[in-house]
């Protein structure tokens, strides 16, 4: 017997069509009507895994229907296989990426920069037909064999299980060694033992210890990115200007500043505008790399905010939001709680600090567009001090009035385990507000153990 | 046979922590150091006595360590975040100044969490990822003033570059020693084992510096009267070969596995052991000169290299290898020690390729794990052990 899956509501179609288009890199259109089709018509036949009705609901990004940006996010991601797959059929130059940098320069170079989750998004939605179950079991196959091949203590395997193990054809492994992530920069390096040998490698080296207060740090930081701009114009057989370089900073100013826009608004009122995980989808548009396109983000992104603005204005409350939630603030990298079920113990997450801290960062726009693009980056709060992240983490923490705070890592995130502990002190010592650390095990399984605590500490606020 | 020396060398280092404590009365300052690339010359230098922060073994330290700094953190790391949280450790509690760096990613951590937990006043050297390109060189060299800057502002006073030459020069003889001893442990009928060679190293740490070469010269000395030409060979032994994370002062459970099911174990290239002494060149007498010296060692395996063929680490392993006439490696990975358990597998796969087996040994500070480990060691020790009678007979 085949399993129930879930429908959009016809009831929303109308005021959907009313929306606006997603306007893409190569400058192509799609309409809210051509949404309408693949998310009623083809997406629940190659991915009725995602249309599955469960307690994940099938890891569809909203369940608001009515909020028309959130059925464009599904759209994005849904289409995210087909899209890298013609992109590379059209020749555009492909980069691996970890999870918490800016791409400016990969923009300036025109390539698609992805971080591990999309890689995997892309693997995973060249195959049709699954459901939830034979999608995590792919999932984990294909892990597997990169633990095999590196280690099982790490989270995170540097995108090995498909570029190396699998077959994405990937043409440049690029990340930032930022102190966020200390997997991928490992990881990196083990695609030297690798059978793709085509796939060119370079670690773009982040100083560290107070690197933005001292000159030789950002310029030496800024030397990485050419060569980093170097790299993937040998890939791409093309030269990028500075001009370029300026052009894609100006882009991505324009998704961090509408970023925080759309965060500040809805920080702006008691009444939550969305739930949790449509806030947390539309504010990390903000980075512009979250769909492989950077044109399409920024379009629903604009949009994004001014449905926001309108739902502020008009008190409009988001769905499934409980009254006077409490509410979450959380940090740590690549991981978050379920958020749907926190809500259903009434709880609403209001931020986080991943995903955001380098959205926060605007790059000037006179000088020199590397030193500027390495200043900036070198600034981001996540990478700075216990004391000084801790107080970065603060103000957001203020801005959201959250009332709590989880700090949650994931199994073998050394790097962000290692100094969950301090920053949590920190933040108790100077707010006052209730703190909890989550440590995930092994393979990042959302199991009901997790969930209880979470609901524990919900309770207890 | 026993080297008288080594008993002087256990005494001395029995009243050190108390020396340290008359030093500290006089006026002198104790700095901590951790870190593959540290260049202790440069704190000799400015008058600090360096003590290297290196403990391992203790469980329970683990334990205590975890509160702060998680228990997602290598085994390592915790065992010193908890020896700072205990501070009863005798060297520990000696420190005035703390000196890290930040070629593993964990060991900066600590450095983070231990000054913010215990208030500890750290200096800490960044060291580039991409340590072997000329930018991050000329980078690494600012870090290096930057960290003489503070330490100067911390003794008060200049680095004085007479001082630093008879540093180095200190330093020098004393790597030149270390290396001409090593020979002695891994050879036909050795009179020394590896296993006090590896003690004698780690004494180094913690001894005074000019008091510590004496020591070595008289070791020497010894060593040659007993044996004058020590001949590295390949026996009937099961000469095993160290690799991995490192196994400092108080851990000696891998080691005490093999020794216990019958393994010699000849050669190492472990950061606690020789291969910090080996290969340090140090071409100019300023703080730039000694940190690129540093820098361009053999690299630790907490910096990555992204080309397989020209990789220092593993030309070194290969060399080490051939010069110790070991017939296979056990490769101990200590719990979340990313740099060296990313490795592993590729390691055994490019040994493999010259024939030598590699066993990876996954462990941490419990004891519960150690029959087990006592199991595989023993397999491991035995097949070597055949192979080597093999060739022995072969070449008989
Ligand atoms: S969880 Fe941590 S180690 Fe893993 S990919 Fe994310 S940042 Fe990297
Ligand atoms: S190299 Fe391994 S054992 Fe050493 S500090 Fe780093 S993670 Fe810990």
């Amino acid at each position: 017997m085949s399993k129930q899956l879930f429908r959009y509501s016809e009831e929303n179609k109308e005021k959907f069509l009313e929306s606006d288009n997603i306007t893409f890199n190569d400058g192509s259109v799609v309409t809210p009507e051509e949404i309408w089709d693949y998310l009623t018509v083809e997406g629940p036949v190659k991915y009725p895994g995602t249309y599955e009705i469960n307690l994940s609901q099938g890891n569809r990004d909203s369940r608001d229907e009515a909020l028309p940006t959130s059925l464009k996010t599904h759209y994005l991601s849904l289409t995210f296989s087909a899209r890298m797959e013609k992109a590379k059929e059209n020749g555009k130059t492909i980069a691996f990426i970890q999870g918490g940098q800016a791409v400016d320069p990969y923009t300036a170079a025109d390539t698609i920069a992805l971080r591990p989750f999309l890689v995997g998004q892309w693997y995973h939605g060249r195959e049709h037909g699954n459901d939830i179950y034979k999608s995590v079991l792919r999932r984990k196959q294909s892990k597997e064999s990169a633990f095999h091949d590196m280690s099982f203590e790490a989270c995170q395997t540097g995108g090995y299980e498909h570029v190396q193990v699998g077959d994405l054809p990937i043409d440049v492994v690029a990340p930032y060694t930022v102190l966020r992530c200390s997997d991928v920069s490992y990881g990196v390096e083990a695609h030297r033992h690798g059978p793709n040998k085509d796939v060119k490698l370079i670690n773009i080296d982040y100083p560290m210890r107070h690197q933005a207060d001292k000159p030789w740090a950002i310029e030496y930081f800024a030397r990485n990115l050419r060569k980093l701009v170097k790299t993937l114009d040998e890939a791409r057989g093309k030269t990028t200007t500075e001009d370029d370089l300026w052009r894609a900073i100006k882009l991505h100013n324009e998704g961090r500043k509408l970023g925080t826009e759309l965060a500040d608004l809805w920080w702006s009122t008691d009444i939550p505008p969305t739930n949790s995980d449509d806030r947390g989808s539309l504010v990390s548009l903000a980075n512009l790399d979250m769909h492989g396109d950077v044109q399409a983000s920024l379009s629903v992104l604009k949009e994004a905010k001014k449905i926001i603005a309108e739902r502020v204005k008009n008190g409009v409350k988001g769905h499934a939001v409980t009254d006077n939630p409490k509410r979450l603030f959380i940090l740590g990298s690549c991981v978050g709680i379920n958020e749907s079920r926190s809500e259903d113990a009434g709880a609403i997450v209001v931020g986080k600090d991943d995903q955001w801290s380098h959205c926060t960062k605007l790059v000037e726009e006179e000088g020199d567009p590397y030193y500027n693009l390495a200043k900036a980056t070198l600034e981001y709060p996540y990478e700075q001090s216990i004391e000084k992240r801790a107080q970065w983490t603060i103000e957001q923490i203020k801005k959201s009035r959250a009332d709590g705070v989880i700090f949650i890592h994931n199994w073998g995130c050394n790097t962000q385990a290692a100094i969950s502990r301090p920053i949590v002190d920190f933040i108790k010592r100077e707010t006052g507000i209730p703190t909890y650390i989550h440590e995930r095990d092994l393979h990042g399984l959302r199991d009901e153990q997790e969930q209880n605590r979470v609901n524990a500490f919900i309770e207890m606020l | 046979m026993s080297i008288q020396t080594l008993e002087i060398i256990r005494k001395r280092l029995a009243e050190r922590p108390e020396e340290l404590s008359q030093a500290r009365k006089n006026g002198q300052k104790v700095v901590g150091w951790t870190g593959y690339n540290v260049p202790e010359e440069i704190i000799h230098a400015l008058g600090f006595i360096p003590v290297r922060i290196a403990i391992g073994g203790d469980d329970r330290l683990v334990e205590v360590g975890a509160r702060y700094a998680s228990s997602k953190t290598c085994v390592f790391i915790r065992e010193i975040v908890g020896a700072f949280a205990e501070n009863e450790d005798p060297y520990i509690q000696q420190t005035d100044i703390l000196a890290f760096d930040a070629t593993c990613l964990q060991n900066f951590r600590a450095a983070e969490v231990i000054e913010y937990f215990f208030k500890k006043d750290v200096v800490v050297l960044a060291v580039p990822r991409n340590f072997a390109e000329d930018d991050a060189k000329t980078y690494f060299v600012h870090e290096a003033n930057e960290f003489t800057r503070l330490l100067e502002e911390r003794a008060g006073s200049s680095l004085d570059t007479a001082v630093l030459a008879e540093s180095v020069a200190l330093y020098n003889d004393i790597r030149k020693t270390l290396k001409s001893i090593y020979i002695f442990q891994a050879a036909k009928d050795n009179v020394i084992s590896w296993e006090e060679v590896y003690d004698l190293i780690q004494a180094g740490d913690l001894l005074d510096k000019k008091e510590y070469l004496t020591l070595l010269q008289q070791t020497l000395v010894e060593l040659t009267e007993l044996q004058q030409n020590p001949v590295i060979e390949a026996d009937g032994d099961s000469r095993i070969f160290i690799s991995g994370s490192l196994i400092p002062r108080g851990d000696r459970k891998l080691i005490s596995i093999i020794n216990s099911v019958g393994g010699r174990i000849v050669g190492d290239d472990l950061w606690s052991g020789i291969l910090p002494h080996i290969d340090l060149d140090i071409k100019e007498i300023s703080p730039a000169g000694v940190a690129l010296a540093y820098l361009n060692r053999t690299p630790h395996a907490a910096l990555p290299y992204l080309d397989l063929e020209s990789d220092r680490r593993l030309k070194k392993l290969h060399e080490l290898l051939s010069q110790s006439k070991a017939h296979g490696v056990i490769y101990h990975t200590l719990r979340y020690c990313d740099p060296f358990t990313f490795k592993a597998k590729e390691t055994k796969n490019v040994l493999a390729k010259s024939g030598i087996p590699l066993l990876e040994i996954h462990t941490e500070y419990a004891g519960s794990d150690y029959e087990a480990m006592k199991t595989r060691v023993e397999a491991f020790v035995e097949m070597i052990k055949i192979k080597s009678e093999i060739v022995e007979e072969e070449a008989a």
